[in-house]
């Protein structure tokens, strides 16, 4: 009988299982995970399981009962210390070798730390314990300073600030997420977190920390002594590739794999944070840090597994909340092309096109759910539009799909 | 006891109201109650993504397939069935359309 062993705790690893067993796939699944819990949904951990409004339950990736139920073994609080690609086994921290037919590399990114930032105030958000922590620590009146306005950290302030939390963010770029999402979201997004009482301090950098009796002091690059609470390190993450370098797999910015998630070495594939993928419609490599890509892997993983392999091609896609605004995104925004924005920057009401070729590349959206889901069906087909036609609020996104078949009325057949 | 219908019906709309390839929310006995017209057979779902709890009605209906705005997950409709991811469904009610040609949702 052939057996799966899926490395990793996280949403890859559970779609990759439960995408097998829906094929009808009999063999042995185990899963690996060096977190004690079941697998689990990150994207709550900086969102709703921080603010108390979701249980752990909630955002389970399967049901508790679902592994016995489908006879997926779970080996959970363990690592894997060893893969041997020429043995076909991997060696486990609780001393257990184990065969397989296929290995399953998800084991996801951590926190990239900051040296001199470490000790019992200070944090990071990667995991349920740590957004557990975290959480604990978020009373009213308490100040809370956050390294980094990327998604993690603007979403912990958010949450903070709703708390009742004084928040300060620390960010070195002029702008948050101005790299990724451009000037006029970077710019939104500091109105909206200032008009909720978090001090933003864009181009400035916090360069030293020190302990006292009561909390932290923080030293900034111009000599400001800033007093707080507790610290979230929120500087990006550093994908957990040593296990496939160790065993001599490919890795550069991660595992490498091609279009169906296979590595370097036979019978390794690599899918969700951890994997840089060949994306044929993209042309090159990508490594990926979005739950919904996670998903997607494992259920085209699963069928790659069973001998149904086809390259993955799917759009890439993320969703941030914070406070009452919805951002989403659709493809991968490079700052090529024409940039369109459609709607209102200053109604908090907008979306921004990247425009290549007459196709539309990528997209950001805030607040704006139907042109997101109207973009992702253009996107999915062939189609031709100018900037006019996308700044133009009158032209529906879906008039630019092919023409179908409108809505009709229903006859009473009774 | 699967027999036994310990559900009520209550009339909610003409079906006229609901296009084929149309969905609305429509509130019944306090719940907010999605209906979904797919090539005249009518559906209703409780009016929220299993994921995590969003209303439906925003999202897009194309074909019998449902895409939830916020976080785009789909379902098919004639089933609630998740499609992807496919470890999920809607919560399904008792629906039906009466001869006068009202659509009935039956709630436990």
């Amino acid at each position: 009988m052939s057996r799966f062993v899926l490395v990793g705790g996280g949403v890859a690893s559970a779609a990759t299982a439960t995408g097998l067993r829906e094929a009808g796939f009999d063999g042995e699944i185990v899963i690996v995970a060096a977190e004690p819990h079941l697998p689990y949904e990150r994207p709550p951990l900086s969102k709703e399981y921080l603010a108390g409004t979701f249980a752990v339950e909630d955002f389970r990736a399967n049901p508790e009962d679902w592994y016995a139920q489908h006879d997926v073994e779970l080996v959970l609080g363990t690592r894997v210390e060893a893969l041997r690609p020429a043995e076909r086994r991997v060696s486990l921290s609780d001393g257990r070798a184990l065969g397989y037919d296929a290995l399953v590399l998800a084991t996801g990114v951590r926190a990239r730390t900051l040296d001199g930032f470490a000790g019992e105030r200070v944090h990071a958000l990667r995991t349920l314990a740590d957004s557990q922590r975290l959480g604990e620590r978020l009373s009213a009146g308490r100040h809370l300073v956050i390294l980094g306005a990327g998604f993690i950290g603007c979403e912990v302030a958010a949450v903070a600030a709703e708390r009742g939390v004084r928040v300060t963010v620390f960010e070195p770029e002029p702008l948050p997420l101005g790299r990724v999402l451009g000037p006029e979201f970077g710019r939104a997004i500091v109105d909206i977190h200032r008009e909720h009482g978090v001090a933003i301090r864009t181009g400035e950098v916090v360069t030293a920390m020190t302990e006292t009796g009561a909390g932290l002091e923080l030293t900034t690059r111009d000599g400001e002594i800033v007093a707080c609470d507790e610290l979230l390190v929120g500087v990006g993450s550093v994908p957990n590739v040593e296990l496939a370098v160790e065993a001599g797999l490919a890795v550069e910015r991660g595992i490498l794999t091609d279009e169906y998630g296979r590595t370097s070495a036979p019978d390794v594939y690599a899918i969700g944070d951890v994997a840089e993928r060949l994306h044929p419609e993209h042309g090159r490599r990508l490594r990926v840090e979005h739950h919904d890509t996670a998903v997607k892997h494992g259920g085209n993983l699963a069928r790659t597994l069973l001998g149904h392999a086809e390259p993955f091609t799917g759009q890439h896609f993320f969703w941030s909340h914070q406070y009452d605004h919805n951002l989403q995104s659709l493809g991968q925004l490079t700052g090529e092309g024409e940039t369109v924005i459609r709607g209102s920057v200053e109604d908090r009401s907008f979306a921004i096109f990247s425009l290549v070729g007459g196709r539309i590349a990528a997209m950001v959206a805030l607040d704006r759910p139907r042109d997101v889901l109207q973009a992702r069906k253009v996107m999915g087909v062939p189609h031709e539009v100018t900037a006019e036609q996308l700044a133009d609020q009158d032209v529906a996104l879906k008039s630019l799909l092919p023409r179908g078949a409108g809505a009709r009325r229903s006859e009473v057949v009774r | 006891m699967a027999e036994t219908a310990t559900w009520q019906w209550h009339v909610v709309m003409p079906l006229d109201d609901l296009w084929e390839g149309e969905m609305e929310a429509v509130e019944v006995d306090g719940r907010s109650v999605l209906l979904v017209n797919h090539e005249g057979e009518v559906y209703a779902y409780k009016n929220r993504c299993p994921h995590q709890e969003w209303p439906l009605h925003d999202g897009d209906l194309d074909e019998k397939e449902l895409t939830c705005a916020n976080h785009l997950w789909v379902f098919d409709v004639t089933t609630g069935k998740g499609v992807n991811p496919s470890n999920c469904a809607l919560i399904g009610y008792q629906c039906t359309v009466d001869d006068d040609g009202n659509i009935l949702v039956g709630l436990a």
